[in-house]
């Protein structure tokens, strides 16, 4: 076994915790089962990385097979590194056609058309995603699989996560990635995040949404903290109402888990009481950054607690609803307050 | 010695006939202490009569001071010494004022220092985490020039070398701590009523291992009868920061504004709100311009009165950033609280962290420091 495999195995124990080691080897099912049980999880990692080592030497295992490994890790915890989506666009007549073996064919041979040196696997999850893992390498060196790029694709779906991919290597997925699911085009969707689940839940609508209703029914608050009867009566119906709102604005129940969202505003500066500001022509450069370790739970609890004015403003709204967290913002026209949002592309 | 004074000391050995000299000092100089720190309390008191609320004037921060200047500090304090204040960050405690303490005794205080530190380390009661071959070499240096008037007392620079723990023999010693006590542009009436053995150096920072800022504040408390205590950033003072900073746009561009909020909600929302340099300098000037109409309205424009920035401004300022704020997402920063503001010249944190990148505007953000901590200070 050559140095870059031992050093592929070093790097995937070192991410592996040690109570999740048995259950991913498990999966993997190359190791026999005295190998596995040979493997004492009470012993160090080093130790046991040594051991694996010298088992796959025994087994004569390659690198397809390490790389195998590596995929069940990240497939079973996909929440580590920032993900970031595309949409694709323009859809040709066939496109919903397009089934996996056609699709897994055709991107690895637009690919390798592409980039000589390029080491693709690709797997389907349970959930009808597909994963596809990219090693990249250049006219000069052989793929680099400790730096490998991950692609998960829901076939008939527009939606395209994608993680580790530099500026370099984003024009030929882009293009391998339109050939082989029958677009057009593909464009950055302005969603990032750390947790793939919670983008991908937010960009199909997978969460609890609610919906404005005629005479609304008041939402229980989770814990009220109104202690004097009669402020608290005089206070629910507004209460209720702003919860009822938030909850329209941001979803009800457990939500997506967004880290940021940033704004970049290029508007004018209006204040009544600033007339040199109001009057001058150019926009107010500024960039406004909103994190949280739940952000849409922050913004909803800021609007059903009354720090943010309800109804809520679109620009935050936009977030779910649109399913994006970076925004440009800039003044629309002459209207006093039309603005808009344009996407940065 | 004042008979009966109201030290605990005083009330355990009221009995005894004989009193050790040691112990009649200590009584004294506790006394003596007291009383300057209501001299302090009552100076201040007696300007803020003029003012129509001087019970809260008292306690609060000057409410209108002078337009930072650009100060070519480097004419006046040796360049290497300014090197090693800007640019790190440091943080920051209030230091009651010090008793016998000479500028003169530097060498013997670096010598002690580092004894001090040695026996603390060989008691084991220190970080363990470095073993008790290592060796530590402190350094006392004046950092002369920076005081701003008569009044002040020049700062004082301490630096603390050592080897890594498996360091060749050969191996030069690297600076591991280091840390400053100063005073600049202090309330004059205070620091004029203090006796003679005392020194006022009110503004202590630090930068380095936290077992090390522990020792030193340690061996400063029992040679010099001061104590420190944590000193905030308050709101005030970093909008007082925002403000003074902005003001220097056009000699020296801040690059930026920043301000980082946090929104008490559940989780802990963190607002991060960066103002393009020339946009936050027009406001600012904007601000600046309204009052100046008003004053001439007044006839109140005198020119020592043009180049001083009023709280009005300030917060006229920053009423600015939050409106344009509001207008867009409709939240209220005044909700929450702001933790931490930064341009090109430095940055300042709530939790008492401070670093000044350019020296030219160092005079400006460490008078209003050292009027923080005097303020800090208990009466």
């Amino acid at each position: 076994m050559d140095t870059s495999n031992k050093r592929l195995i070093q790097r995937l124990m070192s991410r592996i915790p040690i109570k999740m080691l048995r259950t991913t080897l498990g999966k993997w099912g190359r190791l026999t089962e005295v190998q596995l049980k040979s493997m004492n999880l009470t012993q160090s990692k080093w130790a046991l990385t040594e051991k694996l080592i010298a088992i796959c030497e025994e087994n004569e295992l390659e690198v397809k097979h390490l790389t195998e490994l590596e995929m069940i890790y990240i497939i079973d915890n996909p929440n580590q590194g920032m993900w970031h989506t595309f949409q694709l666009m323009d859809p040709e007549d066939d496109a919903q056609s397009v089934e996996l073996t056609q699709f897994k064919e055709q991107f690895k041979s637009h690919i390798r058309e592409l980039v000589r040196q390029v080491s693709v696997k690709m797997k389907k999850h349970t959930d009808e995603a597909v994963w596809i893992r990219i090693a990249w390498g250049d006219a000069f060196s052989r793929p680099n699989h400790l730096k490998p790029t991950y692609v998960v694709h829901h076939l008939q779906t527009p939606y395209v996560f994608v993680t580790s991919l530099t500026a370099k290597q984003k024009p030929l997925l882009s293009q391998a990635l339109v050939l082989s699911t029958r677009h057009q085009a593909i464009k950055d969707a302005n969603l990032s995040g750390r947790k793939l689940t919670a983008i991908r839940d937010l960009m199909m609508r997978q969460y609890q949404q609610v919906f404005p209703t005629k005479y609304p029914s008041p939402l229980t608050e989770h814990n009220p903290t109104v202690s004097n009867p009669h402020i608290g009566r005089e206070q629910a119906e507004p209460a209720a109402n702003r919860l009822q709102m938030a909850c329209e604005a941001f979803g009800g129940g457990m939500l997506p888990q967004l880290q940021s969202a940033v704004y970049k505003l290029e508007t004018k500066f209006r204040d009544q009481t600033n007339k040199t500001m109001t009057e001058r022509e150019e926009p107010f450069k500024c960039v406004v950054k909103f994190a949280s370790t739940n952000l849409l739970e922050s913004l909803r609890n800021c609007a059903s607690s009354g720090i943010a004015s309800t109804p809520v403003t679109p620009l935050l709204s936009s977030i779910p609803l649109k399913g994006r967290n970076y925004f440009v913002i800039t003044d629309n026209g002459p209207g006093p307050s039309s603005k808009t949002d344009q996407p940065q592309n | 010695m004042p008979p009966g004074a109201d030290t605990p000391e005083m009330e355990r050995h009221q009995n005894s006939v004989t009193r050790t000299p040691l112990n009649s000092v200590v009584v004294q100089r506790r006394s003596k202490s007291k009383s300057y720190r209501l001299s302090y309390r009552s100076c201040l008191g007696a300007t803020s009569r003029l003012c129509f609320t001087p019970a809260l004037t008292a306690r609060r921060l000057n409410t209108s001071r002078r337009a930072p200047k650009s100060h070519n500090i480097t004419e006046k304090v040796n360049p290497e010494k300014l090197a090693l204040l800007v640019k790190t960050e440091w943080q920051l405690s209030y230091v009651s004022p010090l008793y016998q303490f000479r500028h003169t005794q530097l060498k013997s205080y670096s010598r002690q220092l580092s004894a001090f530190i040695a026996a603390e380390k060989q008691q084991g009661l220190a970080v363990e985490v470095e073993g008790p071959q290592k060796t530590f070499r402190v350094s006392f240096s004046l950092v002369q020039g920076m005081a701003e008037s008569d009044d002040d007392a020049e700062t004082v620079l301490i630096q603390i070398h050592s080897k890594p723990l498996f360091a060749r023999q050969d191996e030069p010693q690297r600076p591991v701590w280091s840390g400053w006590l100063t005073c600049i542009n202090g309330n004059p009436d205070y620091l004029r009523s203090l006796p003679k053995d005392f020194i006022c150096l009110p503004l202590f920072g630090s930068s380095g291992a936290e077992a090390l800022t522990t020792l030193v504040k340690s061996w400063f408390q029992q040679f010099f009868d001061c104590c420190f205590g944590p000193l905030e950033i308050s709101h005030t003072c970093l909008q007082w920061l925002m403000a003074l900073w902005t003001n220097c746009h056009t000699e020296s561009s801040i690059q930026h504004l920043k301000m980082i909020w946090t929104l008490p909600v559940v989780p802990p929302l963190q607002v991060t709100y960066t103002v393009n340099s020339e946009d936050a300098w027009e406001l600012w000037s904007s601000v600046r311009k309204e009052k100046e109409k008003e004053n001439k309205a007044g006839e109140m424009a005198k020119d020592e009165e043009e180049n001083s920035i009023d709280i009005e401004e300030v917060t006229g300022f920053m009423q600015g950033l939050k409106s344009h704020f509001y207008r867009h997402f409709r939240l209220d920063l005044s909700a929450g609280s702001l933790d931490q503001v930064s341009t090109a010249l430095g940055s300042a944190k709530y939790k008492g962290r401070i670093k000044i990148s350019n020296s030219r505007y160092m005079i400006t953000t460490l008078t209003l420091l050292t009027e923080c901590a005097l303020l800090k200070m208990p009466i």
